[in-house]
């Protein structure tokens, strides 16, 4: 297949020339940081989670240097609470998974030969929430205000007000800002690998990568959420003393725990996915052969996602729940190592079938999975209930956690960066420093952690500044402490290679001869990503098909012009990759950035219980989402189609489930119905510890069956109008359509009314106890959901009268929709919740 | 497959709905998923026995319906998924760019799944034979 | 160091935490002898040339290395240690203990048939040989009750009493200490655990019922008073009836002051009495700054006496 048109140079160059002008950077002191290219905005971002991971990893050392010897004062006790505590919540939340979505920013779009992610102004504000958060919440060390709670932050020691000052605020608010920036992250990355994939790349040639990122994108939308909705029960807790976690008034400081943990253990797999996903990419290169059980490696992916969702209590085993819960979930724990142990044994084979290349990033590969082999099998031992009561919360754990961790995420990152060094920058790291480095790190990692296991089984506890001698452990805290030092050292001799790099000379183009997609990329890469869109026929194109890199760099395939001068890619269908259209993607822009601004105020000035200040950022934010969304989003072409060569003509419009924006609206959507889930299960986990729930007394009687009930009829009823009217607007009824949007927005407000009126006028007092608090929770969150509902049917309404949506072009009518269906179930949930279940229980 | 007997008709009948069946990625993810409400129903079934009547039934019927149930579920799948992976034609590995290829990976990957979860839902049954109380 | 490790799941002295170092014992063996396995595996994979597994052998490796003989291995695990889950059995007529977890210190109270009931701190006192049932509570923030050498931990959770059974089975002097971050004196939450004959045992409860020995010196007692330390603190048969703090009856005959922290000495007693928080951080004891040195001393040799 080719192009003849293309053997001329001049129009080869003609086109390029175009394409350079349509993905040129912005330049300016200013307005080169209005980038939204993810070349550009993935490296901001893992330079930012990069400089997070070494200040994590500077306040590690500092603890360390504490623990040398017993009874050390080199720091307070409070000094190093709020060092363990930033040195896990940098680690976690501004370091494992922003990087991993970061790397993934950078190269997903070169695996799949698309020239950016769908919604590139998406991941541009998901950067400047990221370094908005991130920097107030590791800042706050500097003013002695950084939160000291643990990176588990229990209550009720962290929601007493007189316990725990502004850093337990900081932690919850700029965490929960960043939370919600890796949920846009995820929506992104899934819809980029469903929709965005180049024609013929059928799921079963995916690049394992895609696959692995598909899976973890995934997993966050379903474990970020739960966290969330504990955060919001957590954060009313602080500012308005409603007892949720407070047992003197009907709360449980355990609901934070499951929340936490049904976050939390996922998380872990969140993190330690994407290396294998790397290893995945690296291993068949330096094998040079094809990795041998594709399926089983999306077995486990997939398997291993399940799995980690069932997993949670494990890290409650000492909280004297019942024994048998504890085994169902020791039971479950056990069968995650089942999918880890096969992606073990498909590397192994891989590598016995191939002629292994040994190579700098194939030795991190491999000291890393020994690394991670010895935290897996530790954490076999302590999904062993019995064993976890003795290891639980000691030095065991912390030894255990950073085996996996360092085994599983940091070195299979150091093997990434040299491995795809070149890709990014056109040159090689320095072989022998990195492998110096690399034997550094290795030795110092296991010097640090491998005496943990004994520290902690000879009675040290987790998260203490000092030890006394007579504990008998203090040979083996120098050693960590020596060990920690050099780990360290390692790390700077990688900053060091880094930084010799400007000097180096270009390497050839695909150094390591790899077979996948991303190594079309030249070193004296162009901004437009790939220059035509492949069509796929092999796993391993570059290796399989003839001719391949040369057809594609003179623009044979499709898609090898910009001849309108706009950022386009294609999208095509979630299993066989066949080309539905060509999306116009949004280009440099400042709005991503100013509604970062914008709700990163209304989170900041929230800790600081500046509610006015905040209210003003909220009404600030949502005026610069709608900007966003009505200037770039859903825009009808200047025409219905274009040509894309080899004779497919693909349209430029895409509404209803073939489109990104669909897609995005239905994730989105399942993390918010799991959001409200976890508000749910709270409310029934109070039903299950109280005898009697709902309770009786004076401000705990309500809401009534009532005014739930005209509530959830009115958002039902509005539900029903938005949905016929996207019928009527379809059908070309725009007048119709109109007036059944104008009568939905008075129906969604009137349900605001009618939701606040059930408590309100039974008069559930919210801080007397925790039922009046749960009822006042779900409604407030459905309320809320009504009245977005209310802005979008407003918006659409809007669209349509400025000539912006038509029968045809109607995807913000569909789009809604798709809100619409999830805020009806919320509706019904919550209200049979509130109004019915008392009736029943 | 025998063509004379009516039953015979009937299974072949059955077997070739399910070559044509169609699968997709939802289709994928029904064998864990079922692991999943197997094991979210497993654990509200402890916890709020425990909490609310203090105790479990000493032969819990309940769950084990349930885990019956569920390892059917799982069954059925993996067998679908075995047909549909066992189409005939070329040798492994099966890695072209071909709707039989992609149903066949797709298949294969059903079929280990269910494998996963048929041991998930039996580690999860193995705590409720050795621990009969809540203590 | 020379001293036996008193506080370590490697030395255990209780049934289960004997049960659970064989246990231990096991899974390391397991842990090893799969890591060797695994690692020899991959040596022989990468060095070993090209084309020497086909591809129907390789999908065989990863179906029985990698995928039966795990899940096969860790049922077997499962149904090893899934009856170590069950609890002791409990004699009807067990011996009843509370501990109380409270920034940072350690409450005990010990419940017998017919006796009125005794409150004691920083220290548990168990008969060899017989199950214990110990009633876990915190009127504060999480803590969680750890004797390594014991048993397991149990979390000490606001508004829930977890119950913790245990049976010491080696008499001896051991430690425990708090396992679940509580606050700035997280790290120093410790307790004395002293597993007794069961004669010994009877013989020390009967002497803690005694009433406080009657001061030697009444101007210490006098000045302890005086700086209203009864306000928080008891010693039963006296003025004071604190309940905030720890009591303080028979002090002397605990081997450590401060949850464990420093010697019981005079001198400890009075350094701590005038200054507590920069001894113990977060400690709710406040400083007395103004306070003579003299009668910290006082105060320490008054409660250094009640034995």
């Amino acid at each position: 297949m080719s192009l003849h048109d293309q053997d001329d140079p001049a129009l080869r160059a003609a086109q390029e020339d175009r394409l350079r002008k349509v993905w040129e950077p912005p330049s300016g002191l200013f307005f080169r940081w209005t980038d939204t290219n993810n070349n550009r905005v993935g490296i901001w971002y893992v330079l930012t989670a990069f400089c997070f991971m070494l200040f994590a990893g500077v306040l590690a050392l500092v603890m360390r240097t504490q623990l040398a010897i017993p009874a050390n004062a080199l720091v307070s006790a409070n000094l190093f609470n709020q060092l363990f505590t930033l040195h896990g919540s940098v680690m976690m939340f501004l370091f494992a998974v922003p990087m991993f979505e970061a790397v993934s920013i950078i190269l997903l779009p070169q695996l799949l030969a698309a020239r950016d992610l769908p919604f590139p102004r998406l991941s541009a504000f998901g950067y400047w929430s990221f370094l908005i958060g991130g920097v107030f919440v590791s800042g706050s060390i500097f003013f002695d205000a950084a939160p000291d709670g643990g990176w588990f932050m229990y209550p009720p020691y962290t929601t007493r007000t007189d316990m725990t000052g502004l850093g337990a605020d900081i932690w919850m608010l700029g965490l929960s800002f960043i939370e919600v920036s890796s949920v846009a992250a995820a929506v992104e990355l899934i819809v980029g690998v469903l929709k965005c994939r180049p024609p013929g790349m059928r799921l079963n040639l995916m690049p394992l990568y895609a696959w692995y990122i598909l899976v973890v994108a995934v997993m966050i939308l379903f474990a970020f959420p739960p966290l969330i909705a504990g955060d919001i029960l957590f954060e009313m807790e602080r500012l308005l003393n409603w007892p949720f976690f407070d047992p003197t008034r009907g709360g449980d400081p355990l609901l934070w725990q499951h929340l936490f943990w049904i976050f939390g253990h996922p998380e872990v797999y969140i993190v330690f996915l994407p290396s294998i996903a790397l290893f995945a990419m690296m291993i068949p290169t330096f094998s040079q052969r094809h990795l041998l059980g594709y399926p089983w490696i999306v077995l486990a992916a997939v398997g291993t996602a399940f799995l980690s969702f069932g997993l949670w209590v494990h890290h409650m085993f000492a909280t004297g729940l019942p024994k048998i819960s504890l085994a169902l979930f020791s039971a479950a724990s056990e069968a995650v190592a089942i999918p880890t142990g096969v992606q073990i044994f498909v590397f192994i084979a891989t590598l016995w079938a191939g002629r292994v290349v040994w190579s700098t990033p194939l030795l991190y590969a491999l000291g890393s999975i020994a690394m991670f082999v010895i935290g897996g099998l530790t954490g076999v031992m302590v999904a062993v209930a019995p064993f976890d009561w003795q290891a639980h919360d000691t030095y065991f754990i912390v030894a255990h956690l950073h085996y996996v961790l360092i085994g599983g995420t940091l070195i299979p990152l150091f093997g990434g960066l040299y491995y795809y060094w070149p890709l990014i920058t056109g040159k090689k790291l320095s072989d022998r420093l990195g492998r110096i480095a690399f034997w550094v790190l290795f030795a110092g990692a296991n010097l640090t952690f491998f005496p943990m296991h004994f520290t902690g089984l000879m009675g040290m506890p987790r998260r203490v500044f000092t030890y006394p001698a007579e504990l008998g452990v203090s040979g083996l805290n120098l050693a960590s402490t020596i060990g920690s030092f050099l780990t360290a050292a390692g790390v700077a001799l990688i900053c060091l290679d880094l930084a010799l790099s400007p000097r180096r000379q270009k390497a050839k183009r695909n150094p390591w001869h790899g077979g996948t997609l991303e190594w079309l990329a030249h070193p004296d890469d162009e901004n437009w990503g790939v220059r035509s869109v492949p069509l796929i026929e092999s796993r391993y194109p570059i290796w399989d098909q003839k001719d391949f890199v040369k057809k594609v760099d003179e623009g044979r395939f499709f898609l090898p012009d910009a001849e309108e001068g706009r950022r386009e890619t294609i999208i095509t269908t979630v299993l066989d990759a066949r080309p539905l259209a060509v999306q116009r993607l949004g280009g440099p822009s400042v709005k991503p950035m100013i509604t970062a601004v914008a709700l990163g105020s209304v989170f900041i000035l929230t800790t600081y219980h500046m509610y006015w200040a905040a209210l003003v950022g909220s009404v600030a934010t949502l005026a610069a989402i709608l900007w966003w969304l009505w200037t770039g989003t859903a825009e009808i072409p200047e025409k219905d189609e274009k040509p894309i060569g080899h004779g497919i003509v693909l349209p430029l419009y895409l509404s209803g489930s073939a489109s990104p924006g669909w897609w995005a609206m239905f994730i989105t959507m399942m993390a918010d119905a799991t959001a409200f889930s976890g508000l749910v299960f709270g409310y029934f986990f109070f039903w299950t510890t109280h005898p009697v729930f709902p309770p009786h007394g004076a401000g705990m009687e309500g809401p009534g069956v009532f005014w739930p009930m005209v509530a959830m009829t009115l958002m039902l009823a509005a539900w029903g109008l938005t949905v016929a009217a996207r019928t009527a607007n379809r059908r070309g009824g725009v007048g119709a359509a109109r007036g059944l949007l104008g009568l939905g927005i008075v129906l969604s407000l009137a349900a605001i009314g009618a939701g606040l009126a059930g408590p309100w006028t039974t008069a559930l007092a919210p801080s007397l106890h925790v039922y009046p608090a749960m009822v006042w929770t779900l409604v407030i969150w459905t309320t809320a959901h009504s009245g977005v509902a209310a802005i979008m049917q407003g918006y659409t309404l809007a669209r349509s009268l400025a000539g912006r949506m038509t029968p045809k072009h109607d995807a913000d009518l569909r789009n809604i929709t798709v809100y619409m269906h999830f805020m009806a179930l919320t509706a019904i949930v919550t209200y049979a919740t509130i109004g019915l279940f008392p009736g029943v229980a | 497959m025998s063509k004379r007997r009516p039953r015979g008709r009937m299974l072949h009948g059955l077997h070739s709905r399910i070559v044509t069946a169609r699968v997709t990625l939802w289709t994928l993810i029904v064998p864990p998923t079922v692991w999943a409400v197997h094991f979210l129903f497993a654990y509200l079934w402890a916890a709020v026995s425990c909490e609310k009547a203090g105790r479990f039934a000493s032969f819990p019927v309940l769950f084990w319906a349930g885990t019956a149930l569920a390892l059917a579920l799982i069954v059925a799948s993996a067998l679908v998924a075995m047909v549909q992976k066992e189409t005939p034609g070329d040798p492994p590995p099966h890695d072209a760019g071909t709707d039989t290829d992609r149903n066949r990976f797709l298949a294969t990957a059903t079929w280990l799944l269910a494998g996963l979860s048929f041991a998930g839902v039996v580690f999860t049954a193995l705590p409720v034979l050795f621990l009969l109380d809540c203590r | 160091m020379t001293s036996p490790p008193r506080q370590s799941a490697l030395a255990p002295f209780g049934a289960e935490a004997i049960a659970t170092f064989d246990t231990t014992v096991v899974l390391t063996i397991g842990a090893c002898l799969i890591f060797g396995i695994v690692a020899l595996l991959f040596f022989v994979a990468v060095r070993s040339p090209g084309d020497r597994l086909s591809h129907t052998q390789g999908m065989r490796l990863v179906l029985v290395a990698g995928a039966a003989l795990p899940t096969l291995i860790l049922a077997a695990l499962l149904v090893y240690v899934l009856p170590q889950m069950r609890p002791l059995p409990v004699p009807p007529r067990a011996l009843g203990v509370s501990a109380v977890g409270e920034q940072f210190w350690w409450r005990t109270v010990y419940r017998a048939p017919g006796q009125p009931v005794l409150e004691t701190a920083n220290e548990l006192r168990l008969p060899v040989g017989q199950t214990v049932t110990i009633e876990l509570s915190s009127p504060d923030v999480i803590h969680s009750f750890w004797v390594p050498g014991l048993a397991g931990k149990m979390d000490m959770i606001p508004g829930r009493i977890n119950r913790l059974i245990v049976r010491a089975d080696k008499p001896g002097l051991y430690r425990g200490q708090c396992a679940e971050f509580c606050g700035l004196g997280h790290a120093v939450m410790a307790f004395d655990v002293i597993a007794m004959s069961p004669a010994d045992y009877d013989r020390w409860l009967a002497d803690e019922r005694r009433p406080a020995v009657p001061a030697a010196d009444p101007a210490g007692a006098a000045t302890f008073a005086e700086y209203g330390c009864g306000g928080c603190h008891a010693i039963r048969d006296t003025q004071a009836a604190g309940r905030i703090g720890p009591d303080l009856t028979h002090l002397a005959a605990r081997r450590h002051i401060a949850a464990g922290m420093l010697p019981m000495t005079v001198d400890a007693i009075a350094r701590f009495t005038r200054d507590a928080p920069s001894l113990k951080p977060g400690v709710r004891m406040p400083a007395y700054p103004h306070m003579p040195p003299a009668d910290a001393q006082a105060i320490g040799r008054y409660l250094a006496a009640l034995k």
